[in-house]
């Protein structure tokens, strides 16, 4: 509060009243200057390099360029790079654009490209890195100021898919530089279209129109996120107007925001595709009994039987029309329609009890056993609800099926280590093909080459890796097509893993404001519009 | 009377909840979600009809809401039983043995009751993990120390009076003086405190359970099935967490007359 106002606290008010009154009084002509955003999940860091975490991501993809970005349905569009071709076969050369500016005024040149991929293995006491994107280059060569080559161990046709998701920093200002100077902003230059002025974990992240940025010019100057966690709580903030914006408003209240005319809604399929894992160890598995309560000596999920039983079992539709209140498409697959190695072929499982039933006698579980399902809480649209409804539908064809939910961060370090039996978990295919599912959750896992890193079933199969491996180096985009659609086509015959449903990412906004939905799931500051 | 009343008859609905409720709501096999979200009164899939509606899995809200009840009576009853117990014990030998002991039980006593309950409670849970035996020990651990205090007010005083010192005198063995002496007559400000205590630990579970603490989600207490109401409020289905709500208020305020009520009963100084 500027120094002149009177210091009373009365007087205070009344001058934040008169200041309020004249703002509101102005406010048609200010639309378009500040938007502020409530975001559903916490924001850990906001080093880009720091955690390959969705909210991270989401506020670095303001502050920081990559050479290759995702348009709206995430097919590949130039970001600081203008153009990319193979020089042999396996050497990829990028051209940067040469009006690229960071927030400091100095220009993006390969320098920092290099320096950039270099540093995204090096970050101490990172939860997840971005490693296994850059991890198959094997030397980097830079030809002028604004020519990169890169050079990988065999031909390696996903090298743009790949780089789509390294942020590029600036190598003066983050040489050296730590995960806690990019929080303070110390470190934080980046050459998007928003800068770095604010953040407060846990509660929100203030950004500033960047007037250097070589692309379109978005709309608001100043930008808000707030972080609120609980759906109606959410909702309500954009009710009162305390924001202008807001992303996952509750399904439960899509149909009464639908015929809000103060609101408006925009909503897309998203990449993210939410599915269960199967405990594939050759073990009693922890949370499996007999119908006695008995553990049993062998785990039957490892049976493919079995676990097409559990697939039959599972109404879809009902999920995505009860549950889901219809933001939701049924899937038996990887990735959704738009995204490159969909199989048009490959229908989800047709809800059918009784042929359950007789997959379950058939691998010898005529009365079933117990089961505990695992998932996380408040972590995907509806989590608890979409594993409850699936328990119900399990338990129909003698599965019993308890439920255990907790907030996605304990849940996961347990998943991960294969505490657990059964698990819901999410996966966004961020490369915008069906290699990232593939690669990271169907794949045998393997800490030498970071394939597997999600596949908390340890499910293995040595067919699908090999064609997993092979579709990674077709050049030609039909081979890789078909190859990609072969392995997850035998994925799915084995049921690897169960998918239930690609959601629908919502955004609500008021009216005036007017965002251009994703298929990635990115609230994007530069993405909204001012509508008159 | 009223509240007696209304207490006996909850505590009926929670014991035979079984065999008035139209529906299981623990038995997944019994639930659709294909009925989920109805408003009060509909008809179900299956031809039944749902008085209270449903909640977000197809739950009879009625069913739901007896069991429910069950739930959080049991919790609330079994742990203030045990906490009694515990703190009786605690409070009796602090009073009886004196000096050290005494000092030692009373700090202790002292340093819980200066933490909020849910404080402590949220902290075990979160240690211990969920389950029903789980909540029940952070209930007990967070309100021992009440009746602790409770007893060792009590015993003090008549710790001085003639009968002990005649039992002494007696060379009645000090367990004996304790418990078939001493003990009763601390007895009628404690049942004030436990019954009082009774409402309190159904409030914390209840707390808990809406935190998203306190048991497994397909077993909802009163507490849980509020929790899951919350977010479809703003959506016009008030029932999924108004129905419970009003079954948690009655259950509190049928437990805490029953108390105001004994506690006239009990007070010796109150003109009958």
């Amino acid at each position: 509060m500027p120094s002149e106002l009177p210091k009373s606290g009365l007087l205070r008010r009344l001058g934040a009243c008169i200041a309020l009154a004249a703002a509101l009084a102005v406010a048609p002509a200010a639309s378009g200057e500040e938007l502020k955003i409530a975001v559903a999940a916490d924001v850990t860091s906001i080093d880009p390099h720091f955690y390959n975490l969705f909210p991270n991501n989401n506020i670095a993809e303001h502050i920081f360029d990559k050479l290759v970005r995702m348009d709206a349905d995430s097919k590949m569009i130039p970001g600081l790079a203008v153009s990319w071709k193979t020089i042999d076969a396996t050497t990829w050369e990028y051209k940067l654009r040469k009006d690229a500016k960071f927030s400091d005024g100095t220009p993006v040149t390969a320098e920092d490209v290099a320096f950039s991929i270099d540093r995204v293995p090096t970050i101490p006491n990172s939860p997840g890195l971005f490693t296994p994107y850059t991890k198959s280059i094997v030397s980097k060569q830079i030809v002028d100021p604004y020519t990169i080559r890169l050079k990988y161990a065999t031909p390696y046709p996903l090298s743009p898919n790949d780089l789509s998701t390294i942020y590029i920093v600036s190598k003066k200002a983050a040489t050296g530089a730590t995960t806690e100077d990019f929080n303070t902003g110390k470190a934080t230059i980046g050459s998007g279209p928003y800068k770095f002025v604010r953040y407060v974990n846990g509660d929100r992240v203030e950004l500033v129109r960047n007037d250097g940025y070589w692309g379109d010019k978005p709309a608001f100057d100043k930008v808000t996120f707030k972080i609120i966690k609980n759906p109606a709580a959410r909702m309500a903030a954009l009710l009162s107007g305390d924001v202008d914006a807001i992303e996952q408003p509750p399904t439960a209240d899509l149909a009464r925001l639908k015929n809000d005319p103060k609101l408006t809604l925009s909503s897309k399929i998203s990449h993210r595709v939410i599915y269960f894992n199967f405990d594939n160890l050759d073990r009693s598995s922890p949370d499996v009994t007999g119908k006695d309560g008995k553990p049993l000596a062998t785990n039957p999920l490892r049976d493919v039987r079995v676990r097409r039983a559990f697939s039959k079992a599972i109404n879809r539709p009902a999920i995505a029309e009860r549950v889901m209140e219809g933001q939701a498409v049924p899937s038996g697959q990887l990735v959704s329609s738009h995204l490159f190695g969909y199989v048009p072929t490959l229908k989800p499982d047709a809800y059918d009890p009784e042929g359950a039933k007789k997959l379950l006698a058939e691998a010898g579980y005529p009365n079933g056993f117990n089961v505990v399902l695992h998932g996380p809480s408040g972590r995907y649209v509806n989590d608890e609800q979409i594993i409850q409804a699936v328990a119900q539908m399990l338990t129909r064809v003698g599965i019993n099926a308890k439920v255990e939910t907790a907030p996605m961060g304990p849940y996961s370090a347990k998943a991960s280590k294969q505490e657990y039996s059964v698990t819901m978990v999410g996966w966004g295919a961020s490369t915008g093909e069906s290699s990232s599912p593939l690669r990271s959750l169907i794949a045998t896992y393997d800490t030498a080459t970071g394939s597997g890193a999600v596949n908390w079933g340890r499910y293995s199969n040595p067919k699908v890796d090999y064609l997993i491996t092979q579709a990674l180096q077709q050049v030609d985009d039909a081979n890789r097509l078909n190859m990609l659609q072969r392995a997850t086509e035998l994925a799915m015959s084995d049921v690897a893993i169960m998918p239930i449903h690609f959601q629908f990412t919502i955004w609500a906004t008021r009216k005036g404001v007017q965002y251009t939905p994703r298929t990635d799931e990115y609230t994007l500051a530069y993405q909204f519009k001012v509508a008159r | 009377m009223a509240g007696l009343a209304l207490f006996a008859l909850l505590v009926a609905a929670a014991l035979l909840a079984p065999l008035i409720s139209p529906q299981n709501p623990y038995d997944l096999a019994q639930i659709d979600v294909l009925d989920s979200k109805l408003p009060p009164g509909s008809l179900g899939g299956a031809g039944r009809h749902f008085w209270l509606g449903t909640d977000d899995q197809g739950r009879d809200m009625l069913s739901a809401i007896f069991y429910g009840l069950r739930i959080s009576l049991f919790v609330g009853i079994v742990s203030t039983v045990c906490a009694l117990a515990i703190g009786m014990a605690a409070g009796l030998l602090a009073a009886y043995a004196g000096g050290r002991t005494e000092t030692l039980v009373m700090r202790v006593v002292d340093i819980q009751l200066s933490f909020p309950a849910i404080l402590i409670a949220l902290i075990l849970i979160a240690v211990l993990g969920q389950g029903v035996g789980k909540v029940i020990a952070a209930l007990v651990t967070v309100q021992w120390a009440y009746y602790a205090r409770t007893v060792r007010g009590v015993a003090l005083v008549e710790r001085r009076r003639e009968y002990i010192e005649a039992a002494r005198c007696l060379a009645l063995s000090p367990a004996r003086i304790v418990f078939r002496h001493l003990l009763p007559n601390c007895l009628p400000p404690l049942i004030v405190v436990a019954t009082v205590q009774v409402a309190a630990a159904i409030a914390l579970e209840a707390t808990l359970s809406f935190l998203g603490l306190g048991l497994p989600i397909t077993e909802p207490s009163l507490g849980l099935l509020i929790a899951n109401g919350y977010q479809y409020l703003l959506s016009g289905k008030y029932w999924i967490s108004f129905f419970p709500g009003i079954a948690l208020l009655l259950t509190i305020v049928s437990i805490n007359l029953v108390a105001d009520q004994l506690r006239d009963v009990l007070n010796p100084r109150l003109a009958r």
